[in-house]
């Protein structure tokens, strides 16, 4: 009886971590774990172990301040660092966020465009459809099309599964820690770590804790949540570049997208293995492009005072609506203008957000020392040296990534 | 000292303080302010220099938009113990939630504005528009520009301070609100919009400062789990005083979702007749018609003249929910019959209640589903259908308003909820 009461009492709290997590592999995620399989093989598996480390931490951090405090980050930023830390950083939250609809705007099209259907009627229709779902819709239909849509995401395990690895030296990969001097291998690696930990997700998982309203006795219940969301995540990402590691890796083929990674798995592992990886594209995203901007729209509006809310109307919540609106259909202009420079914008979305991400948690960081909004959930000293070196560790790397961005990295 | 009118706060702040000789004796950081005759009233300075410095206002020479200067030597000031207990601007006041009635909504403040008159300086208003923000980022000018070339001017809102009143007796975790008449004269679901927007712990302190009769109309508007929660962390007495000027339908459906002892111990502190109905409701399935039912309606033996039962009804009606139908029920109280309230202001005073009742009637039993309910109620467009079990006795009824909240959640359940 003890389990069944334990069980129940997860499933009350579970949901923040685990979407957050998920909606985390959208389609730069999934370019990157395609693009490092198809390069290095099974070189780059051991990364994902330190980076479900990082990522519970980091989770683990915010999702207790959404309990203690009951308020959203950018609440706490406004509150306790003023405006001007919270205007420029919701401005650079803006910018980022619309760049990352972007990419998943793109990575829809893409994924269209290898099933065969125009990308010129396809995103007008992607983007209407999540316009109408968003400013239309109910709660209950977009929360019950999400869950759905997490599911899918295990088709990246079915094609792993598909792929026929060898497993021996699949799971040798994943925990024996290789280095090679290679510019690119470099990258990659801190490009799965800039992925996997971004901004927006801070300010995602701790609104929708606050908002479910979990309390400090549900706090262990929902630390396990974000535990298991996170290492989820890193298992789809984890079979993403096992199915291109086994399968395109040793024909030496270099692809730079994800949906280049579906084509040329055709040849190689039939029409199931590519229509898996097309179809969990595009509703990976999909997904990125509901989640992003709208959760861009309730930060901004949060942070600044202004009405915000799904239900609410254009006259309602007119700077609400219009970031949500202005961000979908800018995106899906740029994705539909011939020749416009989709992957420059990416690259300068990822720059950014690698920009943003100290600040972001430095600030967390900083919040949740604080004693008198957390008492005696702040930080431990041990707790402490932990988080602060992982976030040192993380901001070193994501600046190495911004830095070398900019002056190409010969080794 | 010369007056200087209307200033902002963020327009002082970091501004140089001189003393006589024209020394820098620091930065403006902050403001303290004490309670005053109306407003409150500004005391003294805090300075930024190596330290925090205090300067009281009595010291000051010259206050205004261009020169701030003190009658004292920077030998002479003295530092700043920092206390809890004092009211700073702008560690207390800048960009905390309040609640803005007018709009039924929670924003933030962006601004504040000092009144100058008599060499005193008062707490006027707070700013919480846009170009409070664009003042705080000191672009307001350049941006006022921006905006006259679309023809537009940058709304000023303010909400003077007269309007504000601190939700907690210390200021310093402050969501101000303001005054609780004009609270109560927001329509519930505003309010219950309002609580869903602000974080548990200001939600329920707010919710504690309403008065009863609002909080029990707010309290069914919320979602369950905050219900559950408000009623947790409030002391018993009051919560069993919502619960007793709730409907008794509303008070089981807020009942049923606490643990149990703490409904038990709620129903204690409840009048007795009160607590015996809701007790009964809480015996129902929540999918039921017995779930959904409330026994709060209005019957009368048949016997009665109309000229009677008009006269019952208008005393009774006043704390019944749903008055449209007047149900006619024996000694047992078994339902007998039901007249609408329009058949009975037509009908002859002198004739009997049994002339006029319909006896065809559409009735459930208490263990129906809820959406035959539904069905029946819409298929014969009724106000309210009796609940009436084997034997004939009458239950309770269900009104077509809580019909519609199965088939519709109400709004506030839906709003912002994240997806």
């Amino acid at each position: 009886m003890k389990i069944r009461r334990n069980i129940l009492f997860f499933l009350s709290v579970m949901g923040p971590g685990i979407i957050t997590a998920n909606i985390d592999n959208d389609a730069s995620g999934i370019t990157t774990y395609s693009v490092a399989g198809a390069r290095f093989g099974y070189a780059l598996l051991w990364t994902l172990l330190p980076t479900t480390v990082a990522l519970v931490v980091i989770q683990e951090t915010i999702a207790r301040m959404g309990v203690v405090t009951g308020k959203g980050l950018s609440d706490l930023i406004r509150e306790n660092f003023g405006v001007k830390a919270a205007f420029y950083m919701m401005l650079g939250l803006f910018v980022a966020n619309f760049g990352n609809t972007v990419a998943n705007l793109a990575g829809w099209a893409a994924s269209m465009e290898i099933l065969g259907f125009s990308k010129f009627v396809m995103v007008p229709v992607g983007a209407l459809s999540i316009w109408i779902l968003v400013t239309k819709g109910s709660y209950r239909l977009v929360e019950k099309i999400l869950l759905f849509a997490c599911l899918i995401y295990f088709g990246y395990v079915v094609s792993g599964f598909m792929a026929k690895p060898d497993w021996g030296p699949v799971l040798k990969s994943a925990v024996i820690p290789q280095m090679r001097w290679n510019s690119e291998y470099i990258m990659l690696s801190i490009a799965i770590i800039g992925t996997t930990i971004t901004p927006w997700m801070q300010f995602y998982l701790q609104s929708s804790i606050a908002e479910k309203g979990i309390k400090k006795r549900q706090y262990k219940a929902m630390r396990l949540d974000v535990i298991i969301g996170c290492s989820i995540t890193d298992i789809i990402s984890f079979f993403i570049i096992v199915t291109c590691g086994a399968l395109l890796f040793p024909h030496g083929i270099r692809v730079h997208e994800a949906s280049e990674a579906a084509l040329a798995l055709k040849p190689l592992a039939g029409e199931y293995a590519y229509l898996i990886f097309a179809l969990c594209l595009a509703n990976a995203s999909l997904l990125g492009a509901i989640i992003v901007p709208l959760a861009t729209a309730y930060y901004v509006c949060e942070a600044m005072g202004w009405e915000a809310g799904v239900n609410k109307t254009f006259s309602e919540a007119p700077q609400f609506m219009w970031i949500y609106t202005m961000t979908i259909a800018l995106a899906s202009l740029v994705i539909l203008i011939p020749g416009a420079p989709l992957v420059l914008l990416m690259v300068l979305s990822a720059v950014l957000n690698g920009l943003l991400l100290p600040f972001v948690l430095v600030f967390a960081l900083l919040l949740v020392n604080n004693k008198k909004l957390m008492g005696e959930y702040a930080n431990s000293k041990v707790y402490n040296y932990i988080t602060w070196a992982t976030v040192i560790t993380i901001i070193g790397l994501t600046s190495f990534l911004v830095v070398t961005t900019f002056i190409p990295l010969k080794v | 000292m010369s007056l200087f009118g209307e200033l902002f706060i963020s327009e002082l702040l970091n501004k140089p303080v001189l003393d006589p000789k024209g020394d820098e004796l620091g930065r403006v950081s902050d403001f303290v302010v004490i309670k005053g005759e109306h407003l409150p009233k500004v005391s003294a300075l805090i300075l930024n220099k190596k330290d925090k410095l205090r300067l009281e206002w009595d010291d000051l020479s010259l206050f205004n938009k261009r020169v701030i200067s003190s009658k004292i030597y920077a030998s002479h000031i003295k530092p700043y113990e920092s206390s809890e207990d004092d009211l700073l601007i702008v560690r207390d006041i800048f960009d905390k939630q309040i609640v803005d009635a007018d709009g039924a909504k929670v924003v933030r403040v962006n601004d504040v504005k000092l009144e100058g008159k008599h060499y005193m300086a008062w707490l006027a208003a707070i700013d919480v528009g846009m170009s409070g923000i664009l003042r705080r980022l000191g672009i307001e000018g350049r941006s006022e520009s921006v905006y006259r070339l679309f023809g537009k001017t940058l709304s000023q809102n303010l909400i003077g301070w007269g309007y504000l009143q601190p939700l907690e007796p210390r200021l310093t975790k402050i969501s101000l609100t303001v005054p609780r008449q004009m609270l109560s004269e927001l329509h519930p679901a505003d309010i219950a919009d309002i609580i869903n927007s602000i974080s548990q712990k200001d939600g329920a302190s707010f919710f504690n400062n309403l008065d009863i009769e609002t909080a029990a109309e707010a309290l069914a508007e919320l979602q369950p789990e905050m219900q559950a929660d408000i009623m947790n962390s409030m002391d018993t007495e009051k919560a069993a005083d919502i619960i007793e000027e709730m409907p008794p339908d509303e008070a089981a459906d807020v009942l049923s979702d606490l643990p149990k002892e703490r409904a038990d111990e709620i129903l204690e502190h409840v009048e007795k007749e009160e607590a015996e109905d809701i007790q009964e409701l809480l015996r129902h399935e929540e999918d039921t018609a017995g779930g959904l039912m409330t026994n709060d309606f209005i019957s009368y033996p048949p016997d009665i003249t109309i000229r009677e039962a008009t006269e019952r009804f208008k005393t009774e009606a006043q704390e019944a929910e749903n008055v449209y139908y007047l149900y006619i029920v024996d000694k047992e109280e078994k339902l007998q019959g039901v007249a609408s309230l329009r058949e009975v202001l037509i009908a002859d005073n002198d004739s009997y209640l049994a002339d006029i009742m319909e006896t065809n009637l559409k009735t459930v039993v208490p263990g129906e589903d809820e959406m035959v309910v539904a069905e029946i109620i819409s298929k014969y467009n009724l106000l309210a259908l009796p609940v009436v079990d084997e034997s004939g006795y009458m239950h309770g009824i269900i009104t077509v308003d809580d019909i519609v909240d199965i088939l519709l959640p109400p709004a506030s359940k839906k709003k912002r909820r994240r997806v």
